[in-house]
């Protein structure tokens, strides 16, 4: 039901990113069996390419040309794609989107070098725009990524830590480079200075939303959705917004405790599941990532009249409220 | 020009590009970044030899540097277990000085270097990864491999401020100082990856004699470079040192 709901809002965008797609394999071709068959590996396990789509309809806001926006959309989808190989050595996961990771597929050596490839393809293809100011958005936004996974590890298995402190994680995590996308595709797209600015605060807003909603399935979501057990978020340590929520909670915080602890057993994680979900933090969770999806649209509406204003909205409002 | 200078001039490079790139919390739990010196020298090698040098070019050169460092961490991830936070770290360290070598760069609007870069990054994974592709394989493609590892982002430097008359030499010395590291560990009872895949190749041949010769080999080809150079004699002593 989701990927159909996905699909019918892509569909517009259907041609420009099937170009994408194919992009992105044709980058991902290398002389060593090997490093091919690592990243497309990946590459075929899928994702929603979020990041593409929000560089496509910021770059529509303008003067939109694929043949330009590409190189920037796929670099942006590599970039991506390389830190979810690098993390996946970091957090030691076996299975993403219910596929063997490269380090469990090979090991974290190969893992290494493929990160490495893939991140390094994605620079060769934004080389491509000469804009300066493209690059520095770019070069800041990744080291900023890298600051808040270390941020990730130093607030990992900390039950002091607050709200702010994983607002301050997921800003970096995640909302910085769907900002970047929407900030990228606008300049490409040569759209006016202040709608630029809107365009990346958008992406922003509808980045931290995302993330927040991810958080939430963690804990919602069936392993099967997932394709890794629920709650993995927290069995690595990492205290998102609903455990924050609930840590006071005299109920679920002994299932926390054991969990950081790493002696939580299979029956108690099932119990801390069920616990979570019935609890209030999942509706209080919800709700911040609703106010922030509220920042977004106020957002879009503030932009000029354009066709592609309903399309940022009903795709925030999909990020926002999905299910998957 | 004489060796005090060659080695403050070195050692400048090396306190620029670890000012750069520190980062407080890497450093606590992954150590300083890891530079190789030789690798240093050759990159300065054309700006010792009195070629045309901007900021820029240093700013450039450092870049080189930062990448070798970023690669050089994640050479440290062990193959089964990444779970320590140390080791968890070095991946971020990577990865941070990936960012910040791009920053630089982008700062100075440096385009090209971005590109000639990457592609090199690209070539040394595709080299690296070998190990884990033994099969059908020639002592002289771990040879290849090796080389590309120790100066394909040299190269691409060198290429981008056309500095080609110097590839050769850095290509030649800086090969040789990796075989002649690999085989020290293989004397010290400790071969490398590269080593064994060496040995793999070769089978019966013993892989020391195969290294001893290959290193010889490419001593000769600097020793005929630097006799045919122009460079003073600090810098040859420098290059011969770097290969002995």
């Amino acid at each position: 039901m989701e990927k159909m709901k996905l699909k019918l809002l892509y569909a517009d965008l259907k041609s420009d990113i099937e170009v994408i797609e194919k992009e992105l394999e044709t980058a991902l071709n290398s002389s060593s069996h090997l490093l091919n068959d690592a990243s497309l590996h990946l590459l075929q396990a899928g994702g929603k390419r979020i990041r593409p789509v929000f560089v496509l309809l910021s770059a529509k806001m303008g003067r939109y040309e694929i043949d330009r926006v590409k190189h920037i959309a796929v670099p942006l989808e590599l970039i991506h794609m390389a830190s979810l190989v690098h993390d996946d050595v970091i957090d030691d996961s076996e299975m993403r989107r219910g596929e063997r990771t490269v380090k469990a597929q090979w090991n974290n050596r190969v893992a290494m070098y493929t990160g490495d490839f893939i991140f390094a393809r994605a620079l060769e293809h934004v080389t491509v725009i000469e804009h300066p100011r493209v690059h520095q958005i770019l070069a800041r936004t990744m080291v900023e990524i890298v600051n808040g996974e270390v941020i990730q590890i130093e607030d990992k298995f900390r039950l002091d830590q607050n709200i702010k402190d994983y607002f301050r994680r997921i800003k970096r995590k995640t909302a910085l480079l769907i900002e970047s996308s929407c900030e990228l595709g606008a300049i490409v797209g040569e759209v006016e200075p202040e709608n630029v600015r809107r365009l990346k605060r958008y992406g922003y807003f509808v980045g931290m939303s995302f993330q927040i909603v991810d958080d939430i399935l963690d804990f919602t979501a069936t392993d099967k959705e997932l394709g890794k057990p629920a709650g993995s978020d927290l069995l690595q340590g990492n205290i998102t917004l609903p455990a924050l929520l609930l840590k006071d909670d005299p109920h679920v915080r002994p299932y926390i405790d054991k969990a950081i602890e790493g002696t939580l057993t299979e029956e108690e994680r099932k119990e801390l599941l069920k616990l979570v979900r019935k609890s209030n933090a999942i509706l209080e969770a919800a709700k911040i990532s609703d106010k922030y999806l509220k920042k977004a649209l106020k957002e879009v509406e503030a932009l000029p009249p354009h066709p592609m204003k309903k399309k940022l909205r009903d795709i925030a409002l999909f990020m926002g409220k999905r299910k998957f | 020009m004489d060796a005090t200078t060659i080695g403050q001039a070195v050692g400048q490079l090396k306190t620029y590009i670890l000012d750069t790139i520190q980062h407080n919390t890497l450093l606590k739990y992954t150590g300083t970044p890891l530079l190789n010196e030789k690798q240093l020298f050759f990159l300065l090698l054309p700006k010792l030899n009195e070629e045309a040098w901007t900021e820029e070019t240093t700013t450039s050169a450092m870049t080189v540097g930062i990448v070798h460092a970023s690669l050089a961490e994640h050479d440290r991830i062990h193959e089964t277990d990444a779970t320590s936070k140390e080791q968890q770290l070095t991946v971020l360290s990577g990865d941070y000085y990936s960012g910040r070598y791009y920053q630089l760069l982008a700062q100075t609007g440096n385009v090209e270097l971005i590109r000639k870069l990457s592609e090199a990054i690209v070539d040394r994974c595709e080299h690296e990864i070998t190990v884990y592709e033994r099969e059908g394989r020639y002592f002289q493609d771990w040879v290849k491999a090796l080389s590309v590892i120790e100066t394909a982002l040299i190269e691409r430097f060198f290429y981008v401020y056309r500095f080609d008359s110097y590839l050769e030499v850095m290509q030649e010395a800086l090969t040789a100082a990796r075989l002649n590291r690999e085989l020290e560990a293989l004397i010290k009872g400790e071969p490398s990856v590269y080593v064994n895949c060496m040995q793999f190749s070769l089978g019966e041949q013993p892989v020391g004699e195969a290294l001893r010769q290959e290193i010889s080999r490419r001593k000769q080809i600097v020793t005929a470079i630097l006799e045919a150079s122009t460079y003073n004699e600090a810098l040859k002593q420098a290059i011969v040192d770097i290969v002995s």
